[in-house]
């Protein structure tokens, strides 16, 4: 069962800065460090963007020696959909609020 | 301060012996009737000098392996590690992309900052079940209401034991679903697994069958008592079905450990029915020295060689753990069908010393069967694990 409960700011923020670059694949802890999120906030969001087939995952097996192999994160067509619903809402949103600033 | 091994060890010490001390102290000054001196001073001693000698070598074990690096080991690391080893198997990958960062930050404080976060995320995953889950889990709540009324028409005096054992082991069910990928779930070891399944389901026949045939013993179970008895059984169920996974995989422990269990329980029945019976005089040397020696066998004997084959302390770990998950249930559903015939021959406890109404043979149960016995045995167990593991044989 899918629930199409509105994502919270933060979800839209992963989504978006995703979307920026949607062929480019993204390491959590670089998407933490862009978005100014903790990994206790990002993490759960990654995973359930990926539970929904938002969100497609790999292993970068090419770290330097002794490192472990990295995550990383693109996503995937349902996943730019989505980018571009949130992106079309928010700028209505904005525009939205810019009309009632301007007409008060 | 710096945490030397040395360090570690004398505050260990004093801990144990101080606060077991202060303990039997406080016990001896609450008891009814005092024990015999030299009895006082085997209790004062000998349980916190068991204590001592385990701490110490599991210490001196950790120490060697790994906590020679403490100056140089990653902290940080260590707690995302224990906490993500507490993931269920289907969010294993998350624990692992979330260490992989873990290596990409740089700075003490970032480190800490990133590892308590991600292992806050860790403990807080979206839970991976859906549906079916929350139907096992409704099923629980449901069986749990279910089973005090029912219990309770049938074997008063048993309504806490049931809602507890229920809730308790329906928990468990949920849990290892959650946790686990498949439906079915692979046992452990499975004759094993089968040995303290029955033993569990035996000790609760008899409690049943006890409290049937003597229902004013039900004042011997108050609630506590009857919460404590479902958590050791219900525990003695998850160690047999669902082993914990930090205990590691060996096969032979879990074999070791039912072994042990099985005789230790041999060696009780025989003890109880023995009481009173005149051996032949040749027999009584081997037999006071096999008697006597037997429960400290059972308990240090398949621990260390757990840990002796499987070259870790662990493995020998998990023999104790099995040894006493085991022997527990056994002793239990032993103790009280022989408290019954003895009580109706002479009017006494099982031990022979007391003569008292036939319900102090559940409290003794408890207390020496569930509480001490553990106790001690694991205490062994560690001493020999530690010791096995330490006998490395040549590869």
């Amino acid at each position: 069962m899918t629930r199409n409960r509105r994502p919270s700011a933060q979800t839209t923020a992963v989504v978006l800065a995703l979307a920026e670059q949607p062929t480019a694949w993204r390491y959590g802890y670089q998407l933490c460090q862009r978005l100014h999120l903790k990994p206790g906030s990002l993490y759960p969001i990654l995973v359930r963007l990926a539970d929904r087939g938002l969100l497609e995952t790999t292993w970068d097996n090419d770290v330097p020696a002794g490192r472990p192999p990295r995550h990383r994160y693109r996503l995937t067509g349902s996943g730019r959909a989505l980018a571009t619903e949130l992106a079309a809402t928010a700028g209505a949103r904005r525009s939205d609020l810019k009309e009632r600033w301007q007409g008060a | 301060m710096r945490w030397t091994r040395r360090r570690v060890q004398t505050i260990t010490t004093w801990v144990v012996v101080v606060g077991w001390a202060v303990f039997y102290a406080v016990a001896l000054a609450r008891a009814d009737e005092l024990p015999a001196p030299e009895a006082a001073v085997m209790w004062l001693v000998v349980p916190p000098v068991l204590w001592v000698l385990a701490i110490r070598l599991v210490l001196r074990h950790w120490w060697s392996g790994t906590g020679s690096h403490m100056a140089v080991t990653d902290l940080p690391g260590r707690v995302l590690a224990a906490a993500v080893a507490a993931l269920p198997e289907r969010r294993r990958e998350w624990g692992r992309a979330m260490t992989a960062e873990l290596a990409e930050v740089q700075g003490r404080s970032a480190r800490w900052r990133f590892a308590l976060s991600s292992a806050r995320a860790a403990l807080w995953l979206p839970p991976a079940g859906g549906w079916p889950l929350l139907a096992l889990v409704t099923l629980v709540v449901v069986a749990t209401t279910a089973a005090g009324p029912a219990v309770d028409a049938a074997v008063p005096g048993l309504r806490v034991f049931a809602v507890s054992f229920t809730a308790l082991v329906g928990a468990m069910v949920v849990v290892a679903v959650a946790r686990s990928r498949r439906l079915r779930p692979r046992l452990p070891a499975p004759a094993p697994t089968v040995l303290v399944t029955g033993a569990v389901a035996a000790a609760i026949a008899v409690t049943v069958i006890f409290l049937r045939r003597e229902p004013a013993a039900a004042r011997y179970l108050p609630p506590a008592a009857a919460v404590y008895l479902a958590a050791v059984l219900a525990g003695c169920l998850w160690i047999a079905l669902a082993s914990p996974r930090w205990l590691g995989t060996s096969r032979l422990a879990p074999h070791l450990g039912a072994a042990a269990g099985v005789v230790f329980a041999a060696w009780f029945l025989l003890i109880v029915r023995a009481d009173g019976t005149q051996p032949p005089p040749l027999l009584v040397f081997g037999l006071a020295v096999v008697l006597s020696l037997a429960p400290v066998a059972v308990f240090f004997v398949p621990a260390f060689a757990a840990g002796w084959a499987g070259r870790s302390l662990r493995s020998g770990l998990l023999a104790a753990v099995w040894t006493v998950a085991a022997s527990m249930p056994l002793t239990y559903a032993i103790w009280l069908p022989e408290a019954l015939r003895r009580h109706a021959i002479d009017g006494r406890t099982l031990d022979g010393e007391l003569v008292a109404p036939v319900g102090v043979n559940l409290t003794a149960a408890l207390i020496l069967g569930l509480g001490i016995l553990p106790v001690l045995g694991l205490t062994l167990g560690v001493i020999g694990a530690a010791l096995g593991s330490a006998q490395r044989p040549a590869s």
